[in-house]
């Protein structure tokens, strides 16, 4: 009783603040939230499905007596409790109840929305009913599974969540998938592995291809490749096999030596322009076509480190990994010994995570003040693959090899750094925090001065050593392939490390959130040739699955304008950062020709940062509308019927 | 009487990053207090000022939210939802409501550390400051309509200036 007081003085000031809003009929334990009296949504029905989940949220929620409460709230007729409301018999109750029962909305509270949403959205769907009357409501990850030791806690927290989604549903809308015309054809950019696969897995599905590529080459970056792990195969003949089978194939359309300069519209509708990448030596003119789906393979740029960084371009054997690669690629077969710069190498040092791994205080940021403290997680292998060849092909060579960790992961790989050990290569780890440092030493033999890396070792206790060497290679991992215009103009998010940004790094990988966009490849992050192609295989797929249909079908969450509320002062157009998905169009009403904001629902993402700004609320966001929210926020902080204030305690009499 | 008060927090998690970070927290059976209502929002960007004080308006006494940051897939709309989260701190910080009961935050799909931290924070400030003065906010959230409509013109007047100039 103690805090009655307290929740009496609330009572009053609910009622001086929405006056005839809060209607509140204790006797009956009718427990309207705020504003629906008059609302016709008070006609509705809906039914409320409440899942056991098995125990899993049964044993924390009282499931029953959720049900008993939120049958009182206006409209709800039905609320059931089943052991798994997933399940076919589960699912079966639902489709039965909106038949038998005339349900036109529904709430299930079980799971996270991402494991069941779609199951439910179909199931009333095929009820007849329109999937976007169904809400779900989690009370498993963000309640039983969060409260366990606070069961009366969790119990009230679905009701109340409950009674949001109850008030979700009152302004909800039927809404349609939104339909566009399909070009079933696909925009490659990027003539890389990454490009080349999607492109030749796109054409055997029968569907053409625009293949660009900047460089007068396809191949990309294995073009400056040896040999490729875990098969040891060359990188060369892995290029020239696919590249054939580009060239060869009908359905695609290859462009080298061109780039894409502009690209606007939307899934299923892109239309995009190519020009020559060296316009002074082409008179071709710019190329427009029209595409369903683009695949970005655009790919990375390898690290180049900065003047002076472990003594790169202040000592001529310091070299990074690509240029190394390069020199072994260039010793001719009978070569006895390896030299570099008319200097003779006895021995190597290999430093890793030049480039990657980099820690704020440590590292210097790049120009454009960014650390890369991501791993770029091929170097590792690809360094100790370079450093056994060196051990074979050269066995009086000594190499030295300087980690902080050897990340040589997946299938095949591990056996680099066991047959490295093996073959004599010598191990120093570093902590990240103090890496090792290279420095000349005055040496007689050596020509352009030796040199040496100092390093504290943590494999013997911290010690500080130094190792002379004749040359240095430095482990340069990925960057971001340069591609802003195309990030600005197609508006795709980058992470943190610059790299394209999926949607969800596990259930959409391959997808941004532009829709019929895709990603191939190291445009991405760093990905080893498998995952490349693994990648370029997924994005071709997608792309594949998309151009099945004669529509494209894009959920109905865009912005739309309420004709009749707008009165043209376009705050919602500044506001919006997708171009041509929010405009100003002149349009007649009553008589007069007058300015409305209109939304084009394929190029619209649904962010609904127009949303805020309309002194109307003219605009808003279908499916998300802001009354919507409203009606949640009610639902949630409204006073439950019957309940104890002190412990949130739900009787039912 | 405040030892009683069990304060409402509300958590804007957007569906791509703090929503499944929330899940997460629940699935590594991590433990945070029921009065903790999340509502999944594409990007909380859509919401105006008059929504926030609405909350408050309703009795809700704290709000997180719990933004992707940098990772936000919406071009431009993180930015966009910071200036805004900024001009309503400022504004709530004149006008008497206390701005430890709003906070922008990013948090992660596996961020289950910065969320529980997140919610603690929260819940530490509002035992401390107590349930929120909700006829102060309702006051506050008609200005803001008001405001919002006052720059509003007349339907007519756009056409009229541009024919003018």
């Amino acid at each position: 009783m103690r805090n009655n007081d307290r929740f009496g003085e609330r009572s009053h000031i609910d009622d001086e603040l929405s006056g005839s809003d809060v209607e509140r009929d204790e006797e009956e334990q009718v427990w309207l939230p705020t504003g629906q009296s008059a609302d016709p949504a008070q006609s509705l029905r809906i039914g409320v499905y409440i899942c056991r989940c098995g125990g899993n949220i049964s044993d924390v929620v009282d499931v029953e007596r959720v049900a008993d409460t939120v049958r009182l709230i206006p409209g709800v007729t039905t609320a059931k409790v089943h052991t798994f409301v997933c399940s076919d018999p589960g699912q079966h109750m639902i489709s039965n109840d909106i038949l038998e029962e005339n349900l036109d909305r529904v709430v299930v509270a079980s799971c996270t929305p991402f494991l069941h949403e779609q199951t439910f959205r179909g199931a009333v769907a095929r009820s007849g009913m329109n999937p976007y009357l169904y809400e779900h409501v989690n009370i498993r990850e963000q309640a039983s599974w969060a409260h366990k030791h606070d069961p009366e806690g969790a119990t009230a927290k679905a009701i109340r969540m409950i009674a949001g989604a109850v008030g979700k549903l009152r302004y909800a809308q039927p809404l349609e998938q939104i339909k566009l015309p399909n070009h079933r054809r696909a925009l490659v950019i990027g003539g890389g592995i990454a490009g080349m696969k999607a492109a030749t897995d796109l054409a055997a599905r029968g569907i053409k291809v625009l293949l660009v590529e900047t460089e007068q080459k396809l191949g990309g970056r294995l073009n400056y490749l040896g040999r490729v792990y875990p098969s040891e195969s060359a990188a060369a003949e892995l290029v020239t096999e696919l590249a054939q089978r580009v060239q060869q194939d009908p359905n695609i359309e290859v462009l080298l030596g061109w780039k894409i300069t502009a690209v606007s519209g939307f899934i299923g509708n892109f239309k995009v322009m190519a020009e020559p990448v060296d316009a002074s030596t082409s008179s071709l003119p710019g190329v427009h076509a029209t595409v369903g789906a683009i695949i970005m393979a655009t790919g990375f740029r390898p690290y180049v480190p900065r003047d002076g960084e472990f003594l790169y371009r202040s000592e001529p054997c310091v070299v990074t990994l690509p240029e190394f690669v390069q020199l072994m690629r260039n010793v001719s077969p009978d070569a006895k010994t390896l030299a570099y710069k008319q200097q003779k190498i006895r021995n190597i040092g290999f430093l890793h995570c030049v480039g990657s791994r980099q820690l704020d205080g440590v590292h210097e940021p790049g120009p454009d003040g960014r650390l890369n403290t991501y791993c770029s997680r091929t170097c590792c292998t690809a360094i100790l693959q370079q450093a056994l060849a060196v051990r074979k092909r050269f066995p009086q060579i000594g190499v030295f090899d300087f980690h902080q960790d050897i990340r040589t992961y997946g299938r095949g790989q591990e056996n680099y750094y066991t047959d490295a050990s093996r073959a004599g290569v010598v191990f120093f780890r570093y902590n990240g925090e103090e890496p090792p440092t290279v420095q000349v030493t005055p040496s007689s033999r050596a020509k352009n001065g030796a040199l040496s890396v100092v390093v504290k070792d943590a494999l013997t206790w911290g010690r500080e050593l130094e190792v002379d060497v004749d040359m240095v290679v430095l482990g340069t991992g990925m960057m971001p392939g340069q591609i802003e215009d195309l990030i600005e103009q197609m508006k795709l998010a980058t992470g943190d490390d610059g790299f394209l940004q999926e949607v969800h790094p596990k259930l959409r990988p391959v997808e941004v959130a532009v829709n019929g966009v895709l990603l191939a490849g190291t445009a991405q992050g760093p990905m080893n040739i498998s995952e490349t192609l693994a990648a370029a295989g997924a994005a071709a797929v997608k792309a594949a699955a998309m151009f099945a249909r004669e529509d494209v079908e894009l959920n109905p969450y865009v912005a739309e304008v309420d004709q009749s509320l707008c009165c043209g002062e376009a705050e919602c157009v500044t506001q919006c950062a997708y171009e041509g998905a929010l405009k100003m169009v002149e349009m007649e009403v009553d008589g007069e020709l007058v300015q409305r904001a209109q939304v084009n629902a394929g190029l619209c993402v649904g962010c609904g940062a127009c949303v805020a700004v309309c002194p109307h609320r003219a605009i808003d966001l279908n499916g998300w509308r802001l009354d919507q929210f409203e009606a949640m926020v009610e639902g949630i902080a409204a006073d439950i019927p019957g309940r104890s204030c002190e412990s949130e305690l739900v009787t039912i009499h | 009487m405040t030892d009683l008060f069990v304060p409402k927090i509300l958590v804007l998690a957007t569906e791509k990053c703090a929503y499944p970070g929330a899940d997460a927290v629940g699935k590594a059976h991590q433990e945070y207090p029921s009065n903790v209502y999340i509502l999944r929002v594409p990007s909380p960007v859509l919401f105006p000022e008059d929504f926030y004080l609405g909350c408050y308006g309703k009795g809700i006494d704290g709000i997180l939210i719990a933004a992707c940051g940098s990772d936000c897939p919406y071009h431009g709309a993180y930015d966009r939802l910071a200036a805004r989260i900024d001009k309503l701190t400022s504004r709530m910080n004149a006008s008497g409501l206390d701005i430890e009961r709003i906070r922008l935050t990013a948090i992660c799909t596996v961020c289950i550390k910065a969320f529980l931290k997140e919610i603690a924070l929260m819940s530490d400030n509002l035992y401390r400051l107590g349930p929120v003065n909700r006829m102060l906010a309702e006051q506050l959230r008609s200005e803001s309509v008001e405001r919002l409509q006052a720059s509003s013109c007349a339907p007519r007047l756009v056409p009229a200036l541009q024919g003018g100039l």
